[in-house]
């Protein structure tokens, strides 16, 4: 069998031939950028061939290349194949890095602590000829006692039957019992020599499709004791949902299910040792997932849920053992699930309501989450409306000739000097750019609408004379940064396509946001407050959102980043009992509005896929600065 | 609720034509727009014009209208005089069919024939310049040029190809034709953007795409009502005068597949409905091409 | 005035049980707002919140049957003045008049165009919906054997257009069973011909010029006993109608005026054009239209105008997606990229057949959105492309791999080039030049 040997740290394996380049940088132990899951139409899976060959059609793919590339040996690793023994070198921008992920809790201090699982200390009479109550009802008696619930009502799983009598003679009758209020009763989860009340701890986990965020609390004194981040594994097997959906059908969901428990436990593992507490003392995990996550985790099949009519198996909360799941946490500790409300509001969703507190509102919040798909939910502690589409990829870089994730190097802040056109930016970790990310786009969009280097349409004006401003080799373009300025040699542009992406994109959400509120027949004012949560909207320069029509137009003070609502909702469901036992009811009050059986939302998608809007009257305020920045700049105007 | 039985805001005039004392040569010059209510509903009768679609090219123009104007439809300037004169059509609309032809390039042809067909006839004359992205600043150009001063109202200007026509109109003094396909929204955005490129509102005339009766066809009767009514409830974006040309319907089976002693009366019938419900849902002007339905709209706007 | 669906639901019980079938109690106020559900179907409401939510819910607009059987018609029910708002929802019954003054034979030959003339389209059968007898002769007897020689009513729905309750008399004897339209009472005779309606059970037309007038008189009718009632506002010019029928309909869905909330009817050969009056008694909420017989040009063009009118524009005809041969192509014609909006695909067929060309039409399915919003919208992508290049099994159609499509989706071509492996042309943006693109550029 050939080999593969990957640059610049030499990692060599042995493959089959005929494997592409991709599977074999990941059986190298790479992990590939794969934004498109691999299909060749992401061009982000980019290296060089240094040495030997490799089959690949440069021809088809030319479009994602520079000439310097070419003449370098560029290949797209999931496209390329083995042929004989060669060597690859990858760069640095072709591997996903850490990326920015949020561990912020704002808003948990009016949270009070009120676990579902609780410690018991109980000292029992050692049983005799006269006291013959059999050792579990003594316990129970005991748990009783200390306040603890009536013994008719606790379950007791045979696993702890089977050490409880070792347990409590060796304690000389001092134990400490946890004890898990369950859907129906009570479990005894555990019973432990002496007193160990102060170890109680329970994990909250956001199962994202891209990152797993995790939180150690100690649930005696409401602490958070550690969090820990890492990437979800199965990106290897498909960087969106859908494609993950479509790799479980092919080649089964155990898979990924293993990936979901070893990723969901490396972020416990870490946040543990950090915490210094064993992830045996971890008494309940709290999940926040969307629909198709929770499903992979829980090895429930999801394929049903991506064509129509996209039904899900289940929508409730789950609860379940950590042991029957594999999750690293005491074997009897609970695993909760967030309900869903339907496949594409999931879990994760519920989980931003509870972090934004819109449901204990009378006035309106609108909540906005934002990646590849978004969802939005307006309503108040009344009513609830909901939908979800399709963003497109442009805002997470995809799509985009120089879109890219919040990496190092992604150019995340612009402005733009109207009289000028000379960009300032700023780039994550302050690194030389070498793409723009999501926050980066709007703002870019914002301030080349700002300058008129647009027309509403988001049409590039090719008659301005300016070196930054010329015809590109598809398409119009503009420069954000030269050459010189980058770490990619070559020039960073935006396209008139990528532009026009964008506004694409926008407009579904825009479009969706406008759906909602005609449906409750409230006008953009009437919204006290609107939040965004997420990653995306977390960076996202509120101003430059307003400018180009990605959300209604509303008093900037209005609008609020609520950081990573699924972490948040599920910290809060940890700690709270009360709170995690109104979510089934909260999932079940909630409205879905399906955008594409809306003909209305057609209408409203195509009035928003214009700058900021094609109703100028929605947004006032855009107008008025506009008109000023046009004014200022008249020789620039459109009767050029 | 957008619409008022009670007189709306108005719809933006635009003057079409020339007269000698206005510049031109025409000997009346027509003002369109002006309504403030629902059409057929307001006060005041609405100015309703009919034109004649012709062409300097009939090789692309439907074999019934040919059959029956004969002759004719190798002589743009007869043609046109008949249509005023003969078949008493308030204007006609010049179709430069040439320019579908591949590596058209007769350019001084396109002046030279705005400019017989100016000099055949008396009144206000449409002109349908390019069909081909690539001809059109040149087409619109030599279109433009050649009406000089006669305030044309020229066609089309859509979303991604709007620069030209609207410069040919800028420079020239013509009136332009922004057509969107069978979209409120589009509509307006394309009224916006040739407005921020300096055409005057009330050089703006709307064509929203008129699909054939049957096929289509109520897509563009919802969208012109709507175009109404968001131009009553005081979007001046959307203000502006339409103009419908329900060009595909003498092509529709209906009237290919017709027995031949039908084959008019089913063309006429079938443009003359088409037609008459753009009327009553907001058009202007109504553009058709059998003689006959010119002569029958004509009567139905009296009734 | 129509309710907001948050007004609605803050009536409901807010619990969200199910019972209605809809997922909670605002999805169930959402649909009720927009007419699309009864209040009958929430079990849990007290009768006030019921008659509350029933009296802006229901249509403002009265459902009138007329005739009876297979060939009746229902005309009404509708709630907008704009079918964009929702739909236009009971297409207006189109009635032949004939006269009692005229011979047998012309009459039995009018009610046999009606009965037979069949329009096939889309998958409809469009036709002629009744006969309008009108007492010329002055003589009930003459106008009763009239009525007979119509179908009495048994298969045809009829209106009745007389003058006199006499000659009224005599033709209900003879089709009373069958719900006629009677035409119609006025201010003079309305005690009797409400009565006869009231007797027979059926539907009655007003008429009298002005709404204030006809309001006025329907409610005089309505009150002796003759529910279902059709307006005939009396107009002096086709301008008149329109006017006057956009006045009733404005205030009976606004609920202004319930008295107006009834279907119109219009005389369309009372204007010397008939066209004219049947086209705008067709787009401007006529119910029932009569008409004098109308030539076979006339009657296609005006079921067709019929049924573009009252198609729902939130559920357009929708083309089946798929693969369409046209003109008998062979392995190596080209294959034409379109979307199943029925707009487009109508059009582009229509130049296709004309032109002759054979080629294959590749339907795809875009959910019935026209190619530029399909493309915006996300709905026409490479991806569809290739899954319905599959589907369709277009591969063992064709030698070639070549895919000719529409100007407008020129951004998506190295997309679909990348996804499906065929080469693909962008062919122009307008439906008539396809064939001129097809003669230069195809190449087998
Ligand atoms: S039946 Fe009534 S109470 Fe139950 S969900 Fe429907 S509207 Fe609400
Ligand atoms: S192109 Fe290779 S992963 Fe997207």
């Amino acid at each position: 069998m050939p080999t593969a040997t990957f640059l610049p740290d030499y990692r060599k394996v042995t493959v089959p031939e005929g494997a592409t380049l991709l599977d074999a940088a990941r059986a190298a132990g790479l992990s590939m950028n794969v934004v498109c899951g691999g299909q060749g139409k992401c061009g982000k899976c980019l290296v060089f061939i240094r040495d030997g060959t490799a089959s690949f059609d440069r021809e088809k793919y030319r479009r994602f290349f520079s000439e310097e590339e070419i003449a370098r040996g560029a290949c797209l690793a999931c496209q390329a194949t083995v042929v004989g023994d060669v060597q690859v070198e990858v760069p640095a921008g072709s591997l996903i890095q850490e990326q920015k992920i949020l561990v912020e809790v704002p808003g948990m201090k009016e949270i009070p602590l009120s676990p579902a699982v609780r410690k018991y200390e109980v000292r029992l009479d050692p049983p005799s000829l006269e006291d013959t109550n059999p050792d579990l009802a003594r316990l129970l008696e005991g748990i009783e006692r200390q306040g603890g619930p009536p013994p008719n009502r606790v379950y007791a799983p045979l696993g702890v039957l089977c050490y409880l009598p070792q347990v409590l003679r060796r304690s000389g009758w001092h134990a400490t019992a946890t004890v898990a209020l369950v859907p129906g009763g009570y479990r005894l989860s555990s019973v432990e020599e002496g007193n160990t009340t102060e170890r109680l701890y329970g994990a909250a986990v956001d199962l994202g499709t891209t990152t797993i965020v995790a939180y150690i609390w100690s649930l005696t004194d409401g602490r958070t004791l550690a969090t820990a981040s890492n990437y979800n594994k199965q990106i290897s097997c498909g960087e969106d949902i859908l494609s993950r959906v479509n790799f479980s059908r092919k080649s089964g969901l155990s898979r990924l299910q293993q990936l979901a428990t070893e990723s969901i436990n490396e972020a416990l593992t870490t946040a543990a040792d950090a915490a210094g507490i064993d992830r045996e003392e971890i008494f309940e995990v709290m999940i926040a997932g969307n629909t198709v996550m929770t499903h992979l985790l829980l090895g429930i099949d999801p394929a049903y849920m991506i064509a129509e009519p996209y039904i899900p198996v289940v929508r409730r909360m789950l609860s379940t053992a950590a042991g029957r799941i594999g999750i690293a946490a005491h074997q009897n500790a609970g695993v909760y699930t967030f309900p869903a409300v339907s496949n594409f509001i999931g879990g994760d969703i519920i989980a931003d309501i509870l972090a934004t507190g819109m449901a204990e509102r009378e006035e309106a919040t609108l909540m906005v989450d934002i990646g590849t798909n978004f969802e939005a939910v307006l309503g108040n502690s009344d009513w609830m409306l909901s939908c979800a589409g399709a963003a497109g990829p442009a805002l997470e870089g995809g799509e985009v000739l120089f879109g890219m994730r919040a990496n190092p190097g992604a150019i995340e802040r612009v402005r733009i000097d109207p009289d000028t056109l000379a960009p300032s930016f700023s780039t994550i970790n302050g690194v030389r750019p070498r793409g723009i990310c999501g926050s980066g786009l709007i703002d870019l969009l914002a301030e080349l609408f700002r300058a008129c280097v647009i027309d509403r349409t988001g049409g590039i004006n090719l008659e301005i004379d300016h070196p930054r401003v010329r015809k590109g080799r598809y398409h119009p373009e503009f420069v954000v940064a030269w050459e010189a300025e980058t770490s990619i040699r070559k020039d960073l542009v935006i396209t008139e396509n990528d532009i026009k992406n964008l506004i694409m994109s926008k407009a579904a959400i825009h479009g969706a946001c406008m759906t909602l509120l005609d449906a409750a027949g409230l006008a953009p004012g009437d919204i006290s407050r609107i939040c965004f949560s997420g990653a995306f909207g977390n960076y996202l320069n509120k101003e430059s959102a307003v400018t180009v029509g990605l959300i209604p137009e509303t008093p900037l003070e209005r609008v609020e980043n609520i950081g990573n609502g699924a972490i948040t909702g599920a910290n809060i469901a940890l700690v709270n009992r009360r709170r995690r036992k109104e979510l089934d009811e909260l999932a079940q009050r909630i409205t879905y509005i399906e955008l594409n059986a809306d003909p209305s939302f057609m209408d409203r998608y195509t009035s928003s896929c214009f700058l900021p809007h094609t109703d100028f009257t929605l947004f006032p305020h855009v107008q008025q600065m506009l008109e000023a920045c046009r004014a200022r700049q008249g020789v620039r105007s459109w009767q050029a | 609720m957008t619409e008022s039985s009670d007189e709306g805001l108005a719809i933006r005039e635009v003057r079409l034509g020339a007269t000698r004392a206005e510049g031109g040569t025409r000997e009346v010059s027509y003002v369109i727009g002006g309504e403030r209510a629902l059409p057929f509903s307001g006060k005041r009768p609405e100015r309703l014009l009919v034109a004649l679609e012709i062409c300097d090219d009939p090789r692309f123009w439907p074999p019934v209208v040919r059959d029956y104007v004969g002759d004719l439809s190798n002589d743009p300037g007869e043609w046109a005089r008949a249509a005023e004169r003969t078949y008493g059509a308030d204007l006609v609309r010049l179709n430069f069919t040439s320019t579908k032809q591949r590596g058209f390039d007769a350019f001084d042809a396109i002046a030279a024939t705005t400019e017989e067909v100016l000099a055949a006839t008396t009144r206000p004359l449409i002109v349908e310049g390019s069909n081909e992205p690539e001809l059109d600043s040149e087409v619109f150009r030599r279109c433009g040029e050649g009406g000089e001063g006669e305030r044309l109202l020229l066609g089309t200007a859509e979303a991604d190809r709007y620069r030209s026509v609207a410069a040919a109109a800028l420079a020239y003094g013509h009136a332009v034709i922004a057509q969107s396909p069978i979209d409120v929204n589009l509509a307006k955005q394309l009224n916006i953007l040739l407005c921020e490129t300096g055409v005057p509102q009330d050089r703006i005339v709307i064509d929203p795409y008129t699909g054939a009766l049957g096929y289509g066809f109520e897509y563009s009767y919802s969208v012109m009502e709507r175009i109404r009514l968001a131009a009553l409830a005081g979007d001046a974006d959307l203000a502006m005068p339409m103009i419908s040309a329900p060009t595909d319907t003498l092509s529709v089976r209906e009237v290919r597949e017709a027995v031949p002693a039908d084959q008019d009366a089913m063309a006429v019938a079938w443009e003359f409905y088409t037609a008459y419900s753009a009327f009553v849902a907001g058009a202007s002007i109504v553009c058709v091409r059998h003689p006959r339905t010119v002569e029958r709209l004509k009567k139905a706007l009296e009734v | 005035m129509a309710m907001k669906a948050l007004d609605i639901y803050k009536n409901l019980p807010k619990t969200n049980c199910k019972k209605c079938g809809y997922p909670t109690c605002l999805a169930f106020a959402m649909k009720l707002a927009v007419g699309k559900a009864e209040i009958e179907a929430c079990p849990d409401l007290d009768p006030e919140t019921k008659t509350l939510l029933g009296g802006v819910t229901r249509p403002p607009v009265r459902l009138v049957q007329v005739g009876a059987g297979e060939r009746s018609v229902a005309i009404g029910e509708e709630f907008v003045l704009f079918r964009h708002e929702k739909t236009f929802y009971h297409p207006p019954g189109i009635m032949v008049q004939v006269s009692d003054a005229w011979p047998e034979d012309k009459v039995r030959s009018a009610v046999e165009v009606v009965r037979d003339t069949v329009v096939h389209r889309v998958g409809q059968d469009l036709v002629l919906t009744g006969v309008a007898v009108k007492n010329e002769s002055n003589r009930p007897d003459r106008f009763a054997e009239t009525v007979a020689l119509a179908g009495g009513g048994s298969s045809l729905p009829l209106v009745l257009i007389a003058d006199d309750p006499a000659s009224f008399e005599a033709a209900l004897a003879i089709s009373g069973h069958y719900r006629p339209l009677i035409h119609a009472a006025t201010g003079d005779n309305w005690q009797a011909l409400a009565a006869l309606a009231k007797r027979y059970g059926c539907p009655l037309a007003v008429r009298a010029s002005g709404p204030a007038e006809l309001a006025a008189l329907a409610g005089k009718c309505a009150d002796a006993g003759a529910p279902d009632l059709v307006l005939d506002p009396a107009p002096r010019s086709l301008r008149d109608f329109i006017a006057a029928a956009t006045e009733i309909r404005r205030a009976a869905v606004g609920r202004t005026e319930p008295a107006l909330g009834y279907p119109l009817y219009l005389d369309a050969g009372s204007f010397g054009e008939i066209d004219t009056a049947l086209a705008a008694g067709i787009l401007k909420y006529a119910g029932i239209i009569v008409t004098p017989p109308l030539s076979p040009a006339s009657r296609e063009a005006a079921l067709t105008l019929r049924q573009n009118i009252y198609t729902d524009p939130q559920k357009p005809i929708q083309v089946t997606p798929g693969i369409y041969p046209i003109n008998e192509p062979g392995p190596s014609a080209p294959v034409l990229l379109t979307v199943n909006f029925s707009l487009t695909y109508f059009t582009l067929l229509s130049y296709l057949d004309a032109s002759r060309i054979p080629c294959y039409l590749f339907v795809a399915d875009t959910e019935g959105l026209s190619v530029l919003t399909a493309v915006a919208g996300g709905k026409l992508t490479e991806t569809l492309v290739a899954d319905s290049l599959k589907k369709f099994g277009v591969v063992d159609q064709v030698d070639h791999r070549r895919l000719v499509i529409p100007g407008y989706a020129a951004p998506l071509s190295g997309k679909i080039e990348d996804a499906t492996g065929w080469k693909v042309l962008v062919g122009p943006r307008d439906a008539a030049d396809l064939p001129g693109y097809l003669e230069k550029e195809w190449k087998a």
